[in-house]
């Protein structure tokens, strides 16, 4: 039972600390002084190789990056800006 | 010179009405291919089919050699809105004698805000990183899953739920987050298989009680090229079903994990290092002996899993054959609780050489030496219970 408190209290921390850093800033320099191509190199290499941007067509990656935005929790500049790389050298 | 005023201006008409001609036939031209163009592309609404494929050849010295695996996993993708996404994936394999059909994830996504997304329906429990991440077999570089995952693991895969999830930046900190309520996992009271006793059974359609399990998982990427992740995750529910006695028995489940990705410039190579540690607390409780209806036993139910593994590929070196090439070790290891009819205490090494044809086709050859385990279960879905064995697994994502 005393394990479990812990627990909950942990994870209440947890939560406030996200919630409150969240309201401090949606976005931030980092994504916003990176290139897509950059993005693209450091974002999409977490989990698999680097996707070939000749991969898929500009509508095509339109849906892929959608998916990965939400498989990678990238954010909307993020993600923008990488498909917009992917379509330029695809 | 009247004459030749009238010849020029004779061959101007003539020169202006071809011109014209042209351009209208350009513009026909124009007109046509952009009506191909708009015939093909897609509305609003836009769908891919992708998915992923693999098989393989498996070696256990003194036992057996088979090919195995034949699985082929169609993934579906709606992209209705720049808002609301759908994924579905399903799992067909060739099983013992017939083709099984099962659903991996179904779920509906919409966009909250710039850094909050809802998520509905049968998704991956955001617990740790394998199982959403790492377990599709072009981007797993190993033919099976680490210790305590899969089919018959300890740990969570996919479940009915709501989640909120996404990523963002606190300062200069990016982070990403994901809260969930789920059915939860529910607890085995041996009524089927009495050596199954106090383990959780996950992935069931409906909930035994009113109770569901909640969880979190957060992740911190303190390097601003992503480099570095650092995850840790919860999961907390009854687990026992309403109206029997193990209505209160409660599971509280933790995991760390880690993902480093870097180049490194020095050796022309990709390194990949990835860790998870999880730990399955469950209440304690009284089962009955099997063969012995009027007794029961108990055992401390706490249960710990933990991979580690770590990859290299000289992918930035010019010749090809070896630019393709990846090296791959992994450790795991599974310990379930004394006492219990599963209790095991088991420890794998797996080492892998794949050669990758391109970004998500690869074949591996592997080598796996196990220790301790003899419930082939425990093992995960692929392993080969104790001992070593030998695999030549290919799969394909598309
Ligand atoms: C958090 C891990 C992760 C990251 C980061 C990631 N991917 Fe993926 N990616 C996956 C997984 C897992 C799959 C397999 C999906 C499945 O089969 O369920 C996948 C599949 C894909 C596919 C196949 C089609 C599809 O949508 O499933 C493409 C294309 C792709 N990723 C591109 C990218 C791009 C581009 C990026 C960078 C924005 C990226 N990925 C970043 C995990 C990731």
């Amino acid at each position: 039972m005393k394990e479990r408190l812990i627990f909950f209290i942990g994870v209440v921390v947890a939560v406030t600390i996200v919630l409150l850093a969240a309201g401090c800033s949606a976005t931030s320099n980092v994504a916003a002084n990176r290139s897509g191509a950059q993005l693209w190199g450091e974002n999409c290499v977490r989990c698999h190789n680097a996707p070939t941007p000749a991969t898929l067509s500009d509508w095509e990656w339109e849906v892929a990056v959608s998916h990965m935005r939400l498989r990678a929790n990238l954010t909307e500049l993020e993600s923008e800006k990488i498909v917009e790389f992917l379509k330029s050298v695809n | 010179m009247k004459r030749i005023l009238q010849y020029i201006f004779f061959i101007m008409l003539i020169s202006a009405s071809t011109v014209s001609f042209g351009q209208e036939e350009k513009s026909d031209e124009i007109k046509n291919l952009s009506d191909k163009i708009s015939y093909i592309m897609p509305g609003n609404s836009k769908f891919l089919l992708r998915g992923y494929a693999h098989s393989g050849l498996e070696y256990v010295p003194d036992s057996k050699m088979t090919f195995v695996g034949g699985a082929f996993n169609p993934l579906f993708i709606y992209r209705q809105s720049d808002r609301l996404l759908f994924e579905a994936e399903l799992e067909t394999s060739f099983e013992e004698d017939k083709f099984d059909v099962g659903l991996e994830y179904a779920n509906m996504s919409y966009i909250i805000t710039k850094t909050m997304t809802l998520r509905l329906g049968k998704i991956f429990v955001p617990f740790g990183i394998f199982v959403d991440r790492l377990h599709p077999a072009w981007i797993n570089k190993f033919p099976n899953t680490p210790l305590g995952f899969g089919h018959d693991g300890v740990l969570p895969g996919t479940d009915l739920g709501i989640e909120i999830r996404g990523g963002a930046y606190a300062g200069n900190l990016k982070y990403n987050y994901s809260f969930y309520v789920v059915n939860g996992p529910q607890l085995n009271t041996g009524e089927d298989h009495a050596d199954d006793a106090g383990k959780l059974d996950y992935g069931i359609a409906f909930d035994n009680g009113f109770n569901k399990s909640f969880g979190t998982r957060i992740g911190l990427l303190p390097f601003s090229n992503s480099s570095l992740e650092v995850g840790f995750s919860a999961m907390i529910g009854n687990v026992g079903a309403r109206g029997t006695e193990y209505e209160k028995v409660g599971s509280q489940l933790y995991a760390v994990d880690l993902t480093y990705v870097k180049t490194l410039n020095f050796m022309q190579s990709m390194l990949d290092v990835r860790a998870q540690a999880s730990w399955v607390n469950v209440d304690d409780a009284d089962y009955p002996v099997p063969d012995d209806p009027g007794q029961v036993y108990t055992f401390t139910n706490k249960s710990n899993t933990f991979f580690g593994q770590v990859s290299i590929r000289p992918a930035y070196v010019s010749a090809k054959f070896i630019k393709n090439l990846e090296f791959a070790v992994r450790y795991s290891d599974l310990n379930t609780p004394e006492g219990a009819m599963w209790e095991t205490n088991t420890e794998r090494w797996d080492y892998s050489l794949n050669y990758w044809i391109d970004w998500r086709t690869v074949i591996k050859f592997s080598y796996q030496s196990q220790s301790g385990g003899d419930h082939n279960e425990d093992a995960g879905e692929d392993a080969a219970g104790s001992g070593n064995a030998f695999f030549l697994h290919w799969a394909i994502g598309f």
